[in-house]
């Protein structure tokens, strides 16, 4: 696939990875795209503790998984951990829409490595045809798991953080936005939830950034 | 002997006479009426609205005179509940209780008087959840939960009074419509409840009366006049010499050694200051300034343990204090008489808030009541000046009733619902019973209760939702996890989540905002409660620290609300400044500020009354424009808004945006097109109704004000961090449910209850009207200074809070760079 006008591009241990606004990453090698923290459920978990959460939220991430998968023609998709949010979110109508898009997307590979949030809330019912590993899953030359990490296997993709950064720039502008941020021996997603906050992240030197700025991702300049 | 001889023998034997408005209040009182006292603190008040139901249990029981039983089984045996004493804040609950105690000790009244805050401990809560006292000292949250309880209804059957101390501060707050609330659940139980108020005088008395007991009242109602207020003074320290140059006028804490000075001249001072960061600086400033003063003086601010709070009071009272740094948090409740020196540091923001200060002195008789202020910037001489005018002119500020907040609604639902359960018609009679609720709308109080039964219309597909649940025609509460909820969030209905700092080894300090701590690393250094302190970590919701020996360390920031000028104020402070443009200075204040106001002159222009400043200068950071139109800073922040909006409509450009009490910055890293912006109709009032909700929807205001209404309306728990596993899966920033409800619920009745809030509250839309229609005509007189003059210098400095840009996010977002969030050490 070729990149969009509001993709970035990154190249690490010789593979191109396209860094795409939807909050996901395509490994364009291997025909697979990368999705961390969706959360699934999350407001339907809220709803059953009786805080009112709007409906839609799960309409929307599944739209936008679906326009990502059709853009960039993904042979597999693998969730870097956190699909469902919580045991209580497993609500009919969640489940029911997750099943709905998966029945639309029958010969789409699906894997989840697990996270934290995965342990509480179960995996994904077996109807979903999703495969379920613990991390770490090497797929050389990257290591694909939930937390961020080091690995003498390959360089680590992970999830869990929901890093956002604080940007300044002339006339005391300021803003904080979500990013994809790659360090020396791992880098980290955004998370592709829609109901799913996000928290600061301290970069170092040499490492790279990319915020997500509405319909772009934009790298940011050195640290300075 | 009647009930009012006795009475009367009572305070005779004090050395007393009642003060005229005292017996009215008893006579109208018993003839069953409600109204509003107003007068000066320590006037008075307390006993007029007190022994009105003392008289009344006399007339009842004539013979009935008996030590009052405080504990075993004598309590069982004293009346119910008959009076509630609500008091704003919990500080007051029990100094409130001692002055009401007295009266009923020596007339032999049988009653038990109890306070109930969040303080109260837990057996004292067991005691009163058997029975009640006969007349009980509370706060609006404590009688919300009360109001909660399932048998709530039989409570309050002999109830026969409400008095609502300090209502000038409740009043126009969603504190105030709390009690609104709570006040209108009372009457529909007891229509003969009585209600009084006693509050300090305000512009606006009548309104003041009729919020507080309510619109649909039946009984007649009057309000009454105090004594007359002491003769105030009002007067300034004048620094010895002002510096023009760098910091323009900046004083900081350059006045110490006049202010301790002030202090010695007296027995015992209270200084206050606006914001309790100040208190903590000033404070460490006079013990340096004077060590011998060590365990003499101290500081008193609402985030400090309530066991140091008492001891500071308890020694104010006692005389054995020098002096106390204080916040509003000594502007309420009882007499300190020994207290003969009150200093003002900073801004005094408002006319009847200095003379409410002005009143904590000079309570010995025939002393008039004093306050000096101590200016922290030059300029604030002039607003010394302009409020004496102010007194002069009697230009009291009024307190605006708060319009229907939703947010507040929801939670006396839930309330009303747990508390022995209630019929939606009967519920509406109640709410639209009451001042802030009367033009409730059908279709709002539909979604209210929609909003809590099914989570809003949105929700109507989602059965695993409830909340509240209609039984046999009555709203109740069936989940016990939401009941606990809903009790634990109607006592955090202001302020941001606290963090209890606490020894390692030992005692409670206090509290600071989650915000401050998160920022903490271990080792840290902070000055808190007047004590160095080294941070050691944070657990179970609490910052445990150690002593340290250094004083240097920062100082935590609390974000309260900022105070802006009164309108009242600044109307005198225009006057002043256009006395001085014609090179009229009057009074010493005036004179000290003059060389100030001089540079102000020859760098740029001090504007006459009928012009607006506007100063363009360029510096490293990028362009800058400054307005000032003086008419304090939530008109400011609104105008800069509108006005950043309506020049980012010409081109795409971004604007930063800072506000003070005098003017406005609109920063940009390209040249702002002011002039074409002036031609196109910049100061037009005309189009505002449109254009203001536009700039507020381009700045964060809106979605900052959520903040309150997602925790008012029970969205997101202050205390959710310390709780269990699966409570800490149902925490959302209040931010995040802003966006997911702008999103996906964008017609969601509390996201619009945000944006009147930000235009009514923050902005005072009424005053940025009026101050455009002033601004309309009058000239604009643009300067371009090449070094930024002393009323800009403020704003330069000033940490920039919102923005407007017409431009793509991506497009700024590549010229900027991360923000390295620690500075270097």
């Amino acid at each position: 696939m070729t990149a969009g006008s509001g993709d970035a591009v990154v190249e690490i241990r010789g593979e191109r990875l396209l860094l795409l606004p939807e909050r996901a990453a395509l490994w364009e090698g291997a025909g697979t795209l990368l999705v961390a923290d969706p959360h699934w459920g999350k407001a339907a978990a809220f709803r059953a503790g009786g805080i009112p959460v709007p409906g839609g939220t799960t309409a929307e991430g599944l739209a936008r998984l679906e326009g990502l998968v059709e853009r960039t023609g993904a042979r597999r998709v693998v969730f870097l951990g956190d699909f469902l949010h919580a045991r209580e979110g497993r609500s009919p109508a969640t489940l029911r829409a997750l099943a709905e898009w998966r029945s639309g997307r029958p010969g789409l590979e699906l894997e989840l490595v697990r996270g934290n949030h995965d342990r509480h809330a179960g995996d994904p019912p077996p109807g979903l045809g999703i495969r379920c590993v613990d991390p770490p899953r090497a797929e050389p030359p990257f290591v694909l798991a939930h937390h961020p990490g080091e690995s003498p296997a390959g360089y680590v993709l992970a999830g869990h953080l929901h890093p956002a950064v604080r940007l300044v720039g002339r006339g005391r502008q300021r803003e904080r936005l979500p990013c994809f941020w790659f360090g020396a021996e791992g880098g980290v997603l955004p998370a592709f939830g829609p109901f799913t906050g996000a928290a600061l992240v301290e970069p170092l030197p040499g490492d790279r950034v990319f915020v997500v700025a509405e319909q772009a991702v934009v790298e940011i300049g050195d640290t300075g | 002997m009647s009930a009012l001889s006795h009475l009367e023998d009572w305070f005779a034997s004090r050395g007393w006479t009642p003060f005229g408005f005292q017996r009215e209040v008893w006579d109208a009182y018993r003839a069953g009426e409600s109204g509003l006292v107003h007068a000066a603190t320590g006037t008075g008040k307390t006993l007029a609205a007190w022994m009105g139901p003392l008289l009344e249990w006399l007339e009842e029981y004539p013979g009935a005179t008996a030590p009052a039983p405080s504990k075993g089984r004598g309590r069982a045996a004293a009346p119910p509940l008959r009076v509630l004493w609500i008091t704003p804040l919990r500080a007051l609950a029990t100094d409130t209780a001692h002055a009401l105690a007295e009266p009923l000790e020596a007339l032999g009244i049988p009653w038990t008087l109890e306070t109930r805050t969040g303080d109260t401990p837990e057996r004292v809560r067991a005691r009163q959840r058997a029975r009640l006292p006969t007349a009980l000292v509370t706060t609006p949250e404590s009688l919300s939960l009360l109001l909660s309880r399932e048998d709530a209804p039989t409570l309050f059957e002999e109830l026969r009074l409400v008095v609502v101390d300090e209502w000038h501060e409740l009043m126009g707050t969603k504190r105030g419509v709390q009690v609104e609330l709570a006040l209108s659940r009372l009457r529909a139980w007891r229509p003969a409840l009585r209600t009084w108020g006693l509050s300090a005088t305000l512009g606006n008395l009548e309104d003041a009366r009729d919020t507080l007991l309510g619109v649909g009242r039946a009984g007649p109602s009057r309000i009454v006049r105090g004594v007359e207020p002491k003769q105030v003074v009002i007067d300034a320290l004048i620094p010895p010499r002002i510096e023009r140059f760098p910091w323009a006028g900046h004083l900081g804490t350059q006045m110490l050694p006049q202010v301790a000075e002030a202090i010695e001249e007296g027995e015992s001072a209270i200084v206050f200051t606006n914001t309790r960061s100040q208190t903590e600086i000033w404070y460490q400033a006079l013990l340096e300034a004077r060590p011998e003063w060590a365990g003499l003086i101290a500081l008193h601010h609402g985030s400090l343990d309530r066991k140091t709070r008492d001891w500071v009071e308890d020694g104010l009272r006692a005389g054995r204090l020098r002096c106390v740094v204080a916040t509003s948090s000594l502007d309420l409740g009882v007499d300190f008489s020994p207290v003969d020196r009150v200093l003002q540091v900073g801004s005094p923001k408002g006319v009847a808030r200095l003379l409410q200060r002005a009143g904590r002195s000079g309570h010995r008789p025939g002393a008039a009541s004093r306050v000096t202020c101590v200016p922290t910037h030059a300029l604030e001489l002039v607003e010394v000046a302009a409020a004496r005018d102010g007194v002069e002119a009697g230009a009291m500020e009024s307190r605006l009733p708060a319009e229907r907040p939703l947010d507040v609604l929801v939670q006396h639902v839930v309330t009303a619902a747990l508390g022995g359960g209630a019929r939606p018609e009967d519920l509406l009679a109640e709410v639209r019973s009451t001042r802030a609720y009367a033009g409730l709308r059908d279709d709002e109080w539909a979604w209210v209760l929609d909003f809590v039964r099914h989570g809003g219309q949105v929700l109507g597909a989602y059965p695993e939702y409830s909340r509240v649940v209609e039984r046999d025609g009555l709203l109740r509460v069936e989940d016990r996890e939401v009941a606990r909820r809903h009790r634990m969030a109607i006592g955090t209905i202001v302020g941001d989540a606290q963090v209890t700092v606490q020894y390692v080894r030992g005692a409670r300090l206090g509290s600071v905002e989650e915000s401050f701590v998160a920022r903490l690393k271990p080792g840290d250094r902070f000055v808190f409660a007047g004590k160095p302190l080294e941070f050691v970590r944070v657990r179970d919701m609490k910052a445990w620290v150690r002593r340290t020996t250094t004083s240097r360390g920062t100082v935590p920031r609390w974000m309260g609300s900022r105070l802006s000028l009164s309108s009242e104020l600044a109307a005198a402070l225009r006057a002043r400044l256009g006395e001085a443009a014609r090179g009229i200075f009057r009074g010493p204040e005036m004179e000290a500020v003059r060389p100030i106001l001089e540079v102000q002159a020859r760098w740029s222009r001090v504007p006459a009354a009928d012009e607006l400043l506007v100063e363009r200068v360029r510096t490293r950071e990028g362009h800058h424009l400054f307005f000032f139109p003086f008419e304090g800073r939530l008109v400011h922040e609104g105008m800069a808004a509108l006005f950043a909006y309506r020049m980012s409509r010409l081109r795409p450009i971004s604007f930063t945006l800072s506000a003070s009490d005098y003017g406005f910055e609109l920063l940009s890293p390209d040249p702002a097109p002011l002039e074409e912006a002036l031609a196109a109709g910049l100061l037009d009032p005309g189009g505002l109704l449109d254009d203001i909700p536009a700039s507020l929807n381009a700045t964060e205001m809106a979605r900052r004000q959520f903040r309150e209404i997602a925790r008012v309306a029970g969205l997101v728990f202050p205390g959710y961090r310390h709780a269990g596993k699966t409570a800490r899966q149902l925490q959302a920033s209040s931010g995040l449910f802003f966006d997911v409800f702008q999103r996906y619920d964008p017609e969601n009745l509390l996201l619009s209850q945000a944006h009147r809030e930000v235009l009514e509250r923050q902005l005072e839309s009424s005053r940025l009207g009026r101050a455009m229609h002033r601004l309309r005509s009058s000239r604009v007189v643009l300067t371009e200074p090449e070094r930024t003059p002393p009323l800009a210098f403020p704003l330069l400095v000033d940490r920039a809070r919102e923005s407007v840009s017409s431009e793509t996010l991506a497009d700024r977002v590549r010229r900027m760079q991360i923000a390295l969030e620690r500075a270097a050490g």
